[in-house]
C-alpha cells in the first residue's frame, strides 16, 4: 500500500473518531469569568452556589433527607437562578415538601413553578396528586382540567382527572378519562375498576358488571374489583355470586380492611 | 293479670323481636350494599430534576407527564391481591 494512501486512511479515521467525541464536548456549567466586575463576580458567586445546593438537594432527597433536601432548594428560591433553574428549585421543592406531608406548601411550590414555566407538565402532574392528597377536590380538579388542556394524550392526566372526577361525583367525566385510558391500553386492569365505578355511580350497574368481569380477567387476584363484584351482584339480587365473591376476598386479600369488610359483607348476606 | 295474657304477651313479644331482628339483617345487607367503593390510588409523585434536567436533555419526569401509554406514565398498578 503507498504511503499517499496510509496517511489518507488514517486521517479520515482519526476524524472519525474526533467527531463523536466534539460532540460530547458541551460548554462548562460555570465558565471561569474573565472579569474583575464586582457585580458579575457575584452573579458568577451565586451561580456556583444554585449548582451546588442544587447537587446537595437532589443527593438529599435520594437519601430521603426532606428536611436537608427543602433546605436546600428554599435556599435556591431565595436565590431566584434564572429558568428554567427558579421553576426546577421550585417543583424539587415541592416534592421535599410533599414527603414532609405538608402537602399545602408543596402546592404552592408546585403552582409557583408553574408560574415560571407554564409548560412545566411535570409540575402539572404533581400539583393535582398533592391537591388530591390534602383533600382539595375542586383546586385538584382545575388544576387537571389545565393538565389536560396542555396535554391532552398524556395518560397521567387522563388518570388524575378520573379520579378527582370520580371523588367529585362527576362521573360523565371520569367515564370519559378512564375510557380515553383504555382506548389506548385496553389491559390496564386498573382502569376498568375505576371506569365501573363511573358506570355504577351513573346507574349502570350491567356495564359496570361488564368492566369488572374484564379487569378480573386481566388481574384474576384483584381484590379490590371481586368485592366491587360482589357488591355490584349484591344490588342486582345474585345473592349467592355476591357470597362467593365476598368469600373469595376475605379469604386471599392481602388488604386487612378488605378482608374485613368482605367478611361482613359474607355474614351479612347469610348463609345458602 | 291473667294467665293467657301473659303468655299472649310474650308470644306477641318473640314475632316481634324475630321480625325486627330480620329487618335489620335485611337493612344491614342493603346498606352494605350501598356502600361507596373507593377509587384507586393516587399515582405517586414524579421524581426529581436535576439543575441541568430540563436543558436540552433527557427529563424523565417530564416525558412521564407527558407520555401516552400507562407503563411511560408510571402510572399505579392497583391489581393485586
Amino acid at each position: 500500500m503507498p504511503a499517499w494512501l496510509r496517511t489518507g486512511i488514517a486521517a479520515v479515521a482519526l476524524l472519525a473518531v474526533a467527531h463523536p467525541a466534539r460532540a460530547q464536548t458541551y460548554p462548562a456549567l460555570h465558565p471561569i469569568p474573565k472579569t474583575t466586575d464586582a457585580a458579575e463576580l457575584r452573579r458568577a458567586a451565586l451561580d456556583r452556589e444554585v449548582s451546588e445546593r442544587f447537587r446537595l438537594g437532589i443527593a438529599a432527597l435520594a437519601r430521603g433527607d426532606w428536611h436537608a433536601a427543602a433546605a436546600e432548594f428554599t435556599r435556591i428560591v431565595t436565590i431566584d437562578p434564572r429558568e428554567p433553574k427558579g421553576s426546577t428549585a421550585r417543583y424539587d421543592l415541592g416534592i421535599a415538601q410533599a414527603n414532609l406531608n405538608d402537602d399545602v406548601a408543596a402546592a404552592k411550590s408546585f403552582a409557583a413553578a408553574i408560574a415560571l414555566d407554564p409548560g412545566f407538565l411535570a409540575a402539572r402532574a404533581n400539583l393535582v396528586v398533592v391537591q388530591m392528597r390534602a383533600g382539595d377536590v375542586a383546586a385538584a380538579r382545575g388544576s387537571a382540567d389545565a393538565l389536560i388542556a396542555r396535554a391532552p394524550l398524556s395518560a397521567r392526566a387522563r388518570y388524575v382527572r378520573g379520579l378527582v372526577a370520580l371523588r367529585a361525583g362527576d362521573a360523565a367525566t371520569a367515564k370519559e378519562d378512564f375510557g380515553a385510558l383504555l382506548e389506548r391500553d385496553p389491559k390496564y386492569a386498573t382502569a376498568r375498576y375505576d371506569l365501573a365505578l363511573a358506570e355504577l355511580d351513573l346507574g349502570r350497574t350491567a356495564d359496570a358488571e361488564r368492566e369488572l368481569r374484564s379487569a378480573l380477567e386481566l388481574a384474576p387476584t384483584y381484590s379490590r374489583a371481586r368485592f366491587a363484584l360482589g357488591t355490584v351482584l349484591l344490588r342486582s339480587g345474585h345473592r349467592d355470586e355476591a357470597r362467593a365473591a365476598f368469600d373469595d376476598v376475605a379469604r386471599t386479600s392481602q388488604d386487612l380492611t378488605l378482608r374485613n369488610l368482605a367478611s361482613s359483607m359474607r355474614e351479612a348476606i347469610g348463609p345458602r | 293479670m291473667p294467665q293467657s295474657l301473659v303468655r299472649w304477651a310474650i308470644l306477641v313479644g318473640v314475632v316481634v323481636l324475630t321480625l325486627a331482628g330480620f329487618g335489620l339483617a335485611r337493612a344491614s345487607v342493603g346498606e352494605l350494599a350501598a356502600l361507596r367503593l373507593v377509587p384507586s390510588a393516587a399515582p405517586t409523585l414524579l421524581g426529581p430534576i436535576l439543575e441541568t434536567g430540563r436543558t436540552g436533555w433527557e427529563c424523565a419526569p417530564e416525558r412521564a407527564a407527558s407520555a401516552a401509554r400507562v407503563r411511560a406514565a408510571e402510572l399505579p398498578d392497583d391489581a393485586g391481591p
